[in-house]
């Protein structure tokens, strides 16, 4: 790539990000209500507490109360970072015909939608902290002090996010052949959420169950990053995530790929 | 009557646009199943641990009755009230309140009983099934123990709707309003617990500020024949939350401009 088609693509991605963020600014309102709404691991977490609190060693399967907390705070925090509503959108363009007008614009609409959601972390980024602060200070959750462990985070939860994000996008895609793609989105949702370790730290669920999980993308998303902050996962687990999630990104980039051309291909053909 | 025979016709139209999607039908009827399993798993995860013998005072087959109640509440929500009053806003929007106002029959019966999702039809009945499962498993479930669950459940169903629809109702004020329905479901995710799983705190908040107590670990409380006191207060709350809405909702109407003045 020559520095001039860099320059370019640079450009196209400001001018993206400027429009998505300004889009993302009037939704304030709205993403504290998002935010406070995912409230599931937090409500995870202060039953895991009170069990804990009130267990003989005041311990269950090696977490204390404040492990608990630290841990499903983390997760909280976490969620709110790799939350996709694009298959709603997509489906919705498909379903409605306004994907049409998208289509004659001269980049493709996943990056719109992808800088869009970036463009919304941003607002809701500062909100978030405080909360986060606040739920901390309340519940006593203490965080690893190891600044490689925080920078294994930082790589681990952005890839996490675009996995996510694609995959969202291919049931989103989905729309093409059927009129709602709203049910598969709602199954995704729930075995990310259930095998993610959004209802308790993997460690906690059967062995059969760890296996199963183990075998898909969604504990490498979830459960791993915030394991690294409390300091139950080391930087080897985070390198070996870390390859996980990427060859499950690639996997699924080419998927949005194929099902994008096919799709767009139907979707001319209809007439639309 | 009338009544009845509007109700199946909305019944009739909803059913044969639904049917028309038969992957749809699949993929609904999967995610309910996905959606029980991880219900069950919530739970299980806890007995699962030597550490944890009840949970607040609930042994395993009566936390899962907890569990059947909230799946058959959600199903209710998803087939009944969320196609429902997803509409009020839109219809504010988009100025197609204004016709269902001219026309000659309540405006929130027909907000409230027109499109029904029958697709999610097959959480209600999962919900219901565990519900009986877990009565039976139990087996200290009496007669009188049943009629009461089901006069408290059908508290609990008043209060759902009440809440839905005032949720609701705000769209005349506020416009877009399906995220404060999403803060209600995301709260509602604390009743798939008995409310004694909590820590004490909370509780309170759980019974009268947001009354997701009486809605799921009331009614299989009474189910397990035992009753606290604060079952005497779930019709009243019922009561008082339906006055509530229907005020609230003249109240909108009254200063209702439609869309296009």
């Amino acid at each position: 790539m020559n520095s001039s088609s860099a320059h370019h693509i640079w450009r196209k991605f400001k001018v993206l990000m400027a429009v998505q963020f300004a889009h993302m600014t009037v939704y304030r309102a709205e993403i504290v209500i998002w935010m406070l709404s995912g409230t599931l691991s937090l409500i995870m977490g202060l039953i895991w507490m009170q069990q804990a609190a009130s267990s003989p060693n005041g311990e269950i399967g090696g977490y204390t109360a404040q492990d608990f907390a630290s841990y499903f705070i983390a997760t909280w925090g976490t969620a709110q970072i790799l939350v996709v509503w694009v298959a709603w959108e997509l489906s919705f363009d498909v379903r409605q015909g306004t994907l049409s007008p998208k289509l004659l614009r001269p980049i493709d609409p996943f990056w719109m939608h992808y800088v869009g959601h970036w463009a919304e972390r941003i607002v809701r980024l500062p909100l978030m902290f405080v909360l986060l602060v606040i739920f901390a200070l309340l519940t006593g959750a203490h965080y690893t002090t190891d600044v490689s462990r925080w920078l294994a985070y930082l790589m681990l939860v952005p890839l996490a996010f675009t996995l996510r994000f694609l995959l969202e996008y291919s049931i989103g895609l989905l729309a093409f052949w059927f009129e709602a793609a709203e049910n598969f989105q709602e199954l995704v949702w729930v075995l990310y959420a259930a095998l993610g370790g959004l209802l308790a730290p993997i460690s906690l669920y059967p062995a059969a169950v760890q296996m199963i999980a183990y075998a898909t993308p969604f504990p490498y998303m979830l459960s791993l990053p915030c394991n690294l902050l409390t300091g139950k996962a080391d930087l080897g687990d985070a390198l070996r995530g870390w390859l996980i999630l990427l060859g499950w990104t690639l996997a699924f980039a080419v998927l949005q790929a194929v099902l994008w051309r096919r799709g767009v291909r139907k979707y001319g053909a209809v007439g639309a | 009557m009338r009544f009845f025979r509007l109700l199946r016709i909305y019944l009739s139209a909803s059913l044969s646009v639904q049917l028309a999607y038969r992957a749809n039908f699949f993929a609904a009827l999967l995610s309910s199943f996905a959606n029980l399993a991880t219900g069950l798993l919530g739970v299980y995860l806890f007995y699962s641990r030597p550490e944890i013998k009840e949970l607040g005072g609930w042994n395993l087959e009566a936390a899962l009755m907890v569990v059947g109640f909230f799946t058959l509440t959600e199903g209710l929500i998803s087939v009944w009230l969320r196609p429902n009053l997803t509409q009020l806003s839109e219809g504010i929007r988009t100025g197609t309140l204004d016709f269902l106002l001219l026309k000659p029959v309540d405006a929130q019966f027909q907000l409230s009983a027109r499109n029904l999702n029958l697709l999610r039809l097959p959480d209600m009945l999962l919900g219901f099934g565990l519900i009986i499962w877990s009565a039976a498993a139990l087996g200290t479930v009496t007669l009188g123990g049943a009629l009461l669950a089901a006069v408290l459940y059908l508290s609990a169903v008043a209060m759902v709707y009440a809440i839905w629809f005032i949720l609701n109702t705000s769209a005349f004020w506020l416009v877009n309003v399906q995220n404060v329905t999403e803060l209600f479901q995301g709260v509602f995710s604390a009743g798939r617990y008995p409310l004694q799983a909590l820590p004490l705190w909370i509780r309170p908040v759980l019974t009268f500020v947001i009354p997701v107590a009486f809605i799921t670990t009331i009614p299989a409380q009474a189910l397990r024949g035992e009753l606290g006191q604060a079952a005497l207060f779930s019709p009243l709350v019922a009561l008082v939350l339906l006055v509530l809405c229907r005020v609230f909702w003249l109240r909108a109407l009254g200063s209702y401009t439609s869309a296009s003045s």
